[in-house]
């Protein structure tokens, strides 16, 4: 059996990449990326459009192969068992799709059923709580729900599959501020129990708030990687500051 | 048993889906309804042909006065022949509005005779019946389609591909369980209201059985080109029409080109000469010295050789023996006329292996007695009855047998193919 | 006015742009003119040997040697039924109809050898002809242009800022609406070629404008049928799936279920049933090879007076003859109402299967098609007509030269021996009594006017949906 490098100190990383490289239809999208996520870790990848986020995350489920360089889940390589990896992962698109003609029970059983889980009625009612969805809500059709309420649905499906690691792709987009600090006090609370975390997201201020590590993404190259201190969180305008010239504008540029 | 939850996963998660639901209602419909009015007209038909029987016989009856001799008996004693419909005929009816089913026929040159056609408005034949072959060929790949096409297209487009992918782990199996579990839905809906309607008219079970075979295997292999065109990472749109292209092309422009190329490629003779030809040597036998016409008979028939041609007076002997010859003139051009029909019957059936709506349509029809060949069998036994009729009275006439009512009685039954 | 335009080209813009929009009217031009061309070859080869045909059964006929006429009442003719000009577009009928007819004394024979007894059998959608392709088709190519104009707009949000700079819902349905039509005249210019082939053959002007009309007319319906459903749904493809189902449901399903119903609705009797029926009335009419039968009783008497004699021998003209012309005429008037009988029959079959073109515009579009082209069931009738009275006509004026020409001695002992035999003839110029016999078509007005019940059907579908088009167009919202 081939067996890959590996570095000392990332051995015991839930989510790791090594160099990698992918190519889509001719262009190159990530130019060698290597990072790691620790088991409990919050770690957020944050880039403007086209940096190669939603990349990144998607080949760590094995929907892209790496034309060269190592993706790994739990320390064993994605592209040779797309499967297992698959099933350590919870995965939540970036506008939480969920079957519209079906209610938010309806939706969370049909999902679990498809990963081989199942739940009962309490535990999804559990999972739903957790999230705050209104109970008179759940017997509602998808679509009537509102952007923040699919969300819910789809981070209580996320909960209940109760896997060890989460992607997350543009989690907050669309959701109104408090719902965002609502999303991100769960998702604190996800990873203080031992899920590991990622996302991808442009919003330099939550990803200060929530994440442990912060990867910043330009034009699928890792450019700086920023690491929380203790309790502390991440500065949010040291962020801000290498994000705006990563994408290209100044920081000090007043809006016109 | 994972296998088996899956599928109870999906039935009950596609039992929501409207749009099928929609689809299963109507294909369940339609089926009815091709079947209903299959049986009907099947029941139509019988009673045709009990009311044809009972209508020869009073004529025969009515005419019954007239017969004063062997010859007289002969020439005005018609007979009805006829191809009843079989116990599957409901399901598809055929060639049956095309090809005529029913002959009214007596002892004169046979030729003249077994190309008229009895059948029903071309109008009402040029559109077609919508019966269960017509409905199972060509429609319902075209419901597996629509059913089919955007599979994945749809998910994708409402943003739930990657989602279902990454839950589900192993993706293959799940899209095509989806499949399944949506032809299998249409295939019960049809073998339901097929096995339903097979009860109520009688048919052989074998033939049930039959008949729900193929129509399995030609929703599989709908399933499986669906299955393979819809994983083309292209949009809904573009998956639809190429799956379309598909069914137009195996559905409609394969059978027009591969008819007009057997066509071109088996010529039969037009059948306007084989008449003209009986027609001509009947006529001309009227001027031609009797013993060139008796000899052409004796030919065929050296048993009655011994017989004693009286030369001026009309006589029935040399009546029929020109009738008889007229028909062994024609015989040449009659059997290429039929070859040339068997001929392009047989590559027709080679060449529909390449076009399966065609192959299913006519496989229902063999098993239904509803083709050409059944078409050209009922010929042939209307054929070998007219050659009964003159093996029963050719004795009668050569050796001057008396003529006695009572012995009709004797004459030949027609016994219809099944 | 100009925003109409201009929404126009823009919709040109994208189809020219989408790879999909210009396959499919790539696949539908090829598919169009192969058709034609092949259609096109069948029928000129079908005609060529069909009059080939007709002039050798007319050479063989006057060929006949001398012969007691009554032998060549019974000799017979053929006749053939030559295409009509536009059966290069639509053979309709054409090919599931006898072809040849055999014509004799004292009966009507079936028209006998239809194409589709011989061809190789593929079911019926295999009889494509451009008829077929402009009523399945061409409907397929709209929809699949048509089906995102208004809905496209919607699912990429850009419906909302049309709307907002001031364009009305009524105008930018007919701006799309202008588009879809500009290129429905294009899928029908394939037509003209077809119909300048016919119009060289001797067909008129005014049945070449009728079938574009009609065709124009039935495709419009699809254009708004399109145009509405796009404008209602939101998402471009379940106006697609929605399309593609009411192309199904119109162009092969309820077409099929109406025939069902009319059939069993309304029976026509078959051939052999009728002639049954039929026996027991001739019966009354005596035997016209008997003029001893009693029928004949009084027409022998009323002759005998007429021309002061005792005995039919001593008449100056053929007692037999003049029988067998008397029962021919009685026959015929028989035969006559019998057939006419069956023709209505099947015409108001037809009538009543045409009453479901409001369940579907491709009912009306083919009947309309096949009358102005002359292959529709009137047409069918036309010829049998046509044979009838040629028939009629070669056997009395057989009968007439019997009355005239032999004498009723010779006649009546033209059995005792070879020389009698001999002297019961008449001479063969005789039989130029037979006409030349070309099948025509019916003139265009009347071609037009049997199917004017269908023209107004397809105009009843085409103000129901466009009035339908326009009350969505006034609510028309992003």
């Amino acid at each position: 059996m081939f067996v890959y490098p590996q570095h000392s100190g990332f051995n015991a990383m839930k989510l790791q990449t090594h160099s990698l490289h992918i190519t889509r239809s001719g262009k190159e999208i990530l130019k060698g990326i290597t990072f790691a996520v620790d088991t409990g870790e919050v770690y957020a990848l944050l880039g403007g459009n086209g940096a190669g986020k939603s990349t990144t995350l998607l080949s760590f489920l094995g929907f892209l192969s790496p034309s060269s360089g190592t993706i790994q889940v739990n320390n064993k390589d994605v592209t040779s068992d797309v499967a297992s990896a698959r099933k350590m992962i919870a995965y939540l698109p970036e506008s939480a799709s969920l079957y519209e003609h079906l209610n938010a029970r309806e939706n969370i059983e049909y999902f679990l059923q498809l990963a081989g889980t199942s739940a009962n009625k309490n535990d999804i009612d559990a999972a739903l709580d957790r999230v705050s969805l209104a109970a008179e809500a759940r017997l509602r059709k998808l679509r009537d729900y509102s952007k923040g309420m699919r969300q819910k649905v789809a981070i209580a499906l996320a909960i209940l599959r109760d896997t060890d690691v989460l992607l997350l792709d543009e989690p907050t987009s669309g959701l109104d501020p408090s719902a965002i600090d609502e999303f991100h006090q769960l998702i604190r609370s996800l990873a203080d129990s031992g899920k590991t975390i990622l996302m991808v997201t442009h919003d330099v201020y939550g990803a200060c708030q929530v994440a442990d590590k912060i990867g910043l993404l330009r034009n699928g190259t890792l450019v700086g990687e920023f690491t929380a201190q203790g309790e502390e969180s991440i500065d949010t305008e040291t962020v801000h500051k290498a994000f705006s010239s990563s994408i290209g504008t100044s920081s000090h540029a007043e809006p016109a | 048993m994972s296998t088996f939850n899956a599928l109870m996963r999906e039935i009950k998660f596609t039992a929501r889906d409207r749009t099928v639901v929609f689809w299963m209602v109507t294909v369940l419909g339609l089926s009815a309804i091709s079947l209903a009015f299959g049986l009907a007209e099947v029941k139509h038909q019988q009673a045709t042909i009990q009311q044809l029987l009972d209508a020869n016989q009073q004529e025969r009856d009515a005419e019954f006065e007239k017969l004063k001799d062997w010859g007289s008996a002969a020439y005005y004693t018609f007979h009805l022949t006829y191809d009843a419909p079989s116990d599957f005929a409901f399901a598809a009816l055929g060639q049956r509005d095309v090809q005529p089913w029913k002959h009214r026929i007596r002892m004169l040159a046979l030729e003249g005779q077994i190309y008229e056609r009895d059948v029903g408005n071309p109008s009402i034949a040029l559109i077609g019946r919508f019966d269960f072959a017509f409905f199972t060929a060509f429609i319902v790949p075209l419901v597996l389609i629509i059913l089919l096409y955007d599979l994945r297209a749809s998910e994708k487009t409402a943003g739930r591909y990657n989602l279902l992918e990454a839950t589900v782990g192993q993706s293959s199996s799940f899209w095509f369980l989806r499949a399944a579990v949506r032809s299998g839905a249409l295939f019960l809906c049809l073998i339901a209201t097929l096995f339903i309607a097979g009860m109520i008219a009688g048919t052989a079970v074998s033939k049930l059985l039959l008949a729900g075979l193929w129509v399995l295997i030609y929703i599989i292999f709908w399933t499986v080109i669906c299955f393979f065109i819809a994983a083309w990472r292209k949009p809904g749109s573009v998956i639809l029409m190429t799956l379309i292209t598909v069914w137009v092309s195996t559905a409609v422009i394969l059978p027009a080109l591969s008819r007009l190329a057997i066509d071109k490629l088996v010529p039969v003779p037009p059948g306007a000469d084989i008449l003209m030809m009986q027609r001509e040597t009947v006529n001309d036998a009227w001027d031609l010295p009797r013993e060139t016409t008796m000899n052409a008979f004796f030919e065929e028939h050296p048993q009655w050789s011994d017989y004693q041609q009286v030369e001026s007076s009309f006589e029935w002997q040399w009546y029929y023996a020109f009738q008889q010859v007229g028909d062994q003139k024609t015989r040449d051009l009659s059997t290429a006329y039929q070859n040339g029909r068997l001929q392009r019957a047989d590559i027709a059936a080679w060449v529909s292996l390449l076009a399966p709506p065609s192959l299913l349509e006519r496989s229902l029809q063999a098993l239904a007695n509803t083709d050409l060949n059944t078409s050209i069998d009922y010929e042939e036994s209307v054929r070998a009855y007219h050659a009964a009729l003159r093996e029963f009275y050719y004795p009668k006439f050569f050796l001057n047998q008396p003529f006695d009512k009572a012995l009709l009685k004797n004459l030949p039954k027609f016994e219809p193919n099944q | 006015m100009k925003s109409i335009l201009l929404i126009a080209a823009s919709e040109w813009r994208y189809w020219l742009r989408s790879h999909l929009a210009l396959a499919a009217a790539l696949i539908f031009f090829v598919l169009i003119i192969a058709v034609s061309v092949l259609t096109a070859a069948r029928m000129e080869a079908e005609k060529h040997a069909r009059s080939h045909q007709q002039a050798e059964a007319e050479e063989t006929f006057l060929a006949q040697p001398d012969r007691h006429p009554h032998r060549m009442v019974h000799y017979g003719h053929y006749l053939f039924r030559t295409p009509a000009p536009l059966s290069i577009f639509d053979p309709g009928l054409d090919t599931v109809t006898g072809q040849s007819i055999f014509l004799e004394g004292h009966r009507q024979n079936t028209v006998m050898f239809a194409e589709s007894s011989a061809s190789a059998d593929f079911g019926g959608l295999s009889w494509l002809s451009p008829a077929l392709v402009y009523q399945l088709f061409a409907p397929l190519v709209i929809i699949l242009l048509g089906h995102g104009c208004i809905s496209r707009e919607r699912e990429s949000s850009v419906l909302t800022p049309l709307l907002a700079m001031g364009i009305s819902g009524h105008q930018l349905i007919l701006g799309k609406a202008l588009a879809l039509v500009s290129f429905t005249v294009l899928l029908l210019l394939p037509l003209i070629a077809s119909g300048a082939i016919a119009l060289a053959n001797g067909e008129s002007v005014v049945a070449l404008l009728s079938l574009f009309g009609v065709y124009g007319a039935y495709l419009l319906i699809w254009v708004i049928l399109t145009l509405l459903i796009s404008a209602t749904l939101s998402k471009r493809s379940t106006a697609l799936g929605a399309m593609t189902g009411l192309w199904i449901g119109f162009c092969l399903v309820l077409p099929s279920i109406a025939v069902n119903i009319t059939t069993d609705a309304k029976t026509v009797a078959g051939k052999i049933e009728t002639d049954l029926t039929m026996l027991s009335d001739l019966r009354k009419l005596g035997d016209g090879h008997n003029a001893n039968d009693p029928a004949f009783q009084q027409l022998r008497a009323d002759l005998l007076k007429q021309h002061d004699v005792e005995r039919i021998e001593d008449l100056p003209v053929n007692f037999r003859g003049v029988v067998a012309m008397a029962s021919e005429e009685k026959l015929t008037k028989v035969l006559n109402e019998y057939a006419e009988s069956r023709m209505l029959a099947e015409l108001q079959q037809e009538q009543h299967l045409l009453d479901y073109g409001l369940l579907t515009p491709v009912l009306a579009i083919a009947s309309a098609s096949r009358a102005i082209a002359g292959t529709d069931l009137a047409h069918y009738h036309h010829f049998q007509r046509e044979a009838e009275a040629v028939r009629f006509d070669f056997v009395q004026g057989l009968n007439r030269a019997h009355v005239e020409e032999l004498s009723y001695e010779n006649d009546i002992n033209r059995n005792k021996d070879e020389a009698s035999w001999q002297r019961a003839r008449i001479d063969a110029s005789n039989w130029q009594v037979l006409e030349k016999f070309e099948f025509q078509t019916t003139n265009i007005s009347e071609r037009v006017s049997t199917v004017s019940s269908s023209i107004q059907m397809l105009l009843l579908w085409m103000l129901i949906a466009f009035g339908a088009l326009l009350w969505r167009g006034g609510k028309i919202k992003p």
